[in-house]
C-alpha cells in the first residue's frame, strides 16, 4: 500500500472520483449575480457528483469548510446548508473553520474518514459569498482578541502582512518590483484558458505595473481581491472507486499544520526575534510532513497550486520546499519555467491572482485543479504530462494544509 | 492650564494597559526567566513549547531596535482601525527590539524614508481623534533622520 510512512498499515488508499466548481466572480456580477453560498455550492456539487457518477444518496458524509477567524468573526458555508439543499440524509456534516486553509482542512478530514475506514464516500465541499473589499478579521471590541489589538493600535490590513514579507524578499535576495509584477503577467496568461477562472484576460507587464499600490511594494494586480465561488470534490477509498472508474486520481497524502513558535512574522502584535530564517512556518510544515508521508520529493513533483494571495509566494515558497534552490525563483519565472509548459510548473490554473478569493473554496479548488491536469482535461493550461501535483493552502491564524495527487 | 497641560490632559491610550508614555514610553509585556522568552501583551503562560517550566514575570519593553521590514497601508483598513480623515499612508514597520522583542507597529516618519535596517525607537503618539479625545499608540520613530 502506498498511503504513506505514517500510520499507513491499515489505512484504505484514497481516491479523488469526481471534482465541480461554479466559476468565481463578483457580487452582482454576470458570472454569480446575487447567487447565494448555498446556489454556488450546489453547483459545484451536482457538477462533482456528475463527475463522479454518483448520486447524492450514495454520500456517507459531508466535510465542509467554514471560515471562522479569532474573535468569532466569521460568515461563509454552513455544510448543513448544502445537506437541507440536497435533501436530509441524515448524515454526518463536519464544518471546519481554518481562515482561508478551511477548504484544505476539509478535504484533510475527508481524507481521513476515507483512509481510516470510517466512511466510503465523502462529499467536500468550500464556498463563499465575499464581503467587498479588504478582509474584515475582527469582528469585536474584545482586548483579548489578537486581530483586534493588531488593528486598532496598529492598523494592519491582510495586504501589510504579505507587503512586510515580499519586503524582506527585495532587501534579501535583491528581488525587484518588475520581478513581481511578471508572476502576475505569467499567471494571467493561465488564466485565459481556464473556464472558471474571475478573469480570464492576459495583462502586460506595464498594466501591472501602473496598477496602484494597495501595500507598497504590492500592487493591486498582484494580489488576490476577495471573489465568491465554489468548489466541491468526491472522494472514495480505492476499493469503492473500481465500481465507478478505471482511472482515478489517487491522494497520495493529505496534511495539516499550524504556525511555529519561532515564525519570522507575529501572529499577534509581538513574538521573540527567530534566531535564524523562519518563514512561513506553518505552510513549510504542512508541505514537508506531505512529502514525508506520502514518500515522494520535492523533485518529483510536475506541478504545484499554491496560495498565491500574493505574487510574492510565488517566489518563496518553491525554494522553501525545496522545488528549487534559495534565491532561484526569480531566474526560474524569468526563464519561463514556472509556466505550465516549464520545468517548475507553478499555478497552471491562474492562481489566486485570478481567481480571487474565496476563503474556503479555494483548498478545494486546488484539489479540482490538481485532478483535471492529473486526468489531462485542463485545455490550454495543460501541464504536458501531469503525473504528481501539490497543493498548499494558508489561512488566518497560523493554519496550512497540503495535499499531493497522483495518477 | 496652557495649552500642553490641556493636550496632555486629553491624551489617553486606544485600548487601555497596553502602553505607557509616563517616564520612558514602553509597551507592557512579559518575559518568561526559565526560557528568556519575550511577550507583549502579557502572557498568563509561557508558550515557548521547548520551555522547560513556565516563569513568567511582568516587564517593559521600549528604546532602540532595528526594522526588519516594513509595509504600506496605501488604503485604510477596515474596521475596527480607527483613523483621522482624510485617510493618510502610512508605513508599518516589524522592529526588532535590541531586548530580543519583534513587535509591529506603525511608523511616525513617512513611507519615502524607510529603509530595512534602520535603527528605530519605540515612542508614543496620537494614532486618531475623536470627540476632541486624543487616542494614542506606539509607534516607531527613525533614529538616522
Amino acid at each position: 500500500m502506498s498511503t504513506g510512512l505514517i500510520g499507513g498499515e491499515n489505512m484504505q488508499e484514497v481516491v479523488v472520483l469526481g471534482v465541480g466548481m461554479h466559476r468565481f466572480g463578483k457580487t452582482g456580477d454576470a458570472i454569480v449575480g446575487e447567487k447565494s453560498v448555498t446556489e454556488l455550492c450546489r453547483h459545484a456539487v451536482d457538477m462533482a457528483m456528475k463527475d463522479a457518477g454518483i448520486s447524492w444518496k450514495q454520500v456517507q458524509a459531508v466535510s465542509a469548510a467554514s471560515s471562522r477567524f479569532s474573535g468569532g468573526k466569521g460568515w461563509g458555508l454552513n455544510g448543513n446548508d448544502i445537506v437541507e439543499d440536497l435533501g436530509c440524509t441524515g448524515i454526518p456534516v463536519y464544518n471546519l473553520s481554518a481562515g482561508c486553509a478551511a477548504g484544505g482542512n476539509a478535504f484533510n478530514i475527508g481524507y481521513s474518514l476515507v483512509a481510516g475506514g470510517i466512511h466510503d464516500i465523502v462529499l467536500v465541499v468550500g464556498g463563499e459569498v465575499m464581503p467587498k473589499g479588504m478582509i474584515q478579521t475582527s469582528g469585536v471590541e474584545d482586548a483579548n482578541d489578537p486581530e483586534y489589538l493588531r488593528q486598532r493600535c496598529v492598523g494592519m490590513p491582510g495586504p501589510a502582512f504579505w507587503a512586510t514579507l515580499a519586503r524582506r524578499r527585495m532587501f534579501d535576495y535583491g528581488t525587484t518590483e518588475t520581478q513581481m509584477a511578471k508572476v502576475t503577467v505569467k499567471a494571467r496568461k493561465c488564466s485565459e484558458s481556464n473556464p472558471f477562472a474571475r478573469f480570464q484576460k492576459a495583462v502586460s507587464l506595464d498594466e501591472v505595473l501602473a496598477s496602484p499600490y494597495v501595500s507598497n511594494p504590492l500592487r493591486l494586480f498582484e494580489i488576490c481581491p476577495v471573489s465568491n465561488g465554489a468548489a466541491a470534490a468526491v472522494i472514495c477509498s480505492k476499493a469503492m472507486a473500481r465500481r465507478f472508474t478505471s482511472k482515478p486520481v489517487t491522494v497520495a497524502t493529505s496534511t495539516v499544520a499550524t504556525i511555529g513558535f519561532d515564525d519570522a512574522l507575529p501572529r499577534s502584535l509581538a513574538g521573540p526575534v527567530p534566531s535564524g530564517p523562519s518563514f512561513h512556518t506553518e505552510a513549510k510544515s504542512a508541505v514537508m510532513k506531505a512529502f514525508e508521508r506520502s514518500g515522494i520529493g520535492p523533485r518529483e513533483i510536475s506541478f504545484t497550486e499554491l496560495q498565491d494571495n500574493t505574487c510574492y509566494y510565488e517566489l518563496a515558497f518553491p525554494e522553501e520546499w525545496g522545488l528549487c534552490e534559495p534565491g532561484e525563483a526569480e531566474r526560474l519565472l524569468e526563464a519561463g519555467e514556472t509556466a505550465p509548459t516549464g520545468r517548475m510548473p507553478i499555478n497552471p490554473s491562474g492562481g489566486f491572482v485570478s481567481f480571487g478569493e474565496a476563503t474556503t473554496a479555494m483548498g478545494v479548488f486546488q484539489i479540482a485543479e490538481l485532478t483535471w491536469q492529473l486526468r489531462g482535461q485542463a485545455g490550454g493550461r495543460q501541464v504536458p504530462d501531469a503525473k504528481v501535483g501539490l497543493a498548499q493552502t494558508n489561512g488566518l491564524g497560523g493554519n496550512a494544509t497540503a495535499a499531493i495527487l497522483k495518477r | 492650564m496652557d495649552d500642553s497641560t490641556n493636550k496632555a490632559s486629553l491624551r489617553e491610550p486606544c485600548v487601555p494597559g497596553l502602553f505607557s508614555e509616563e517616564g520612558e514610553p514602553s509597551l507592557h509585556g512579559a518575559r518568561c526567566t526559565c526560557c528568556d522568552t519575550p511577550y507583549f501583551p502579557r502572557v498568563a503562560a509561557c508558550r515557548n513549547p521547548g520551555c522547560d517550566e513556565s516563569r513568567i514575570v511582568p516587564c517593559t519593553f521600549g528604546g532602540e531596535g532595528r526594522l526588519w521590514s516594513y509595509s504600506v497601508a496605501d488604503f485604510p483598513p477596515p474596521p475596527p482601525h480607527r483613523y483621522d480623515k482624510p485617510f493618510m499612508p502610512y508605513a508599518i514597520g516589524v522592529v526588532d527590539l535590541d531586548s530580543g522583542l519583534r513587535v509591529v507597529g506603525q511608523m511616525v516618519d513617512a513611507v519615502e524614508f524607510m529603509q530595512v535596517g534602520s535603527r528605530v525607537r519605540l515612542v508614543i503618539e496620537p494614532i486618531h481623534h475623536e470627540d476632541g479625545r486624543t487616542f494614542t499608540s506606539w509607534k516607531f520613530k527613525l533614529l538616522d533622520r
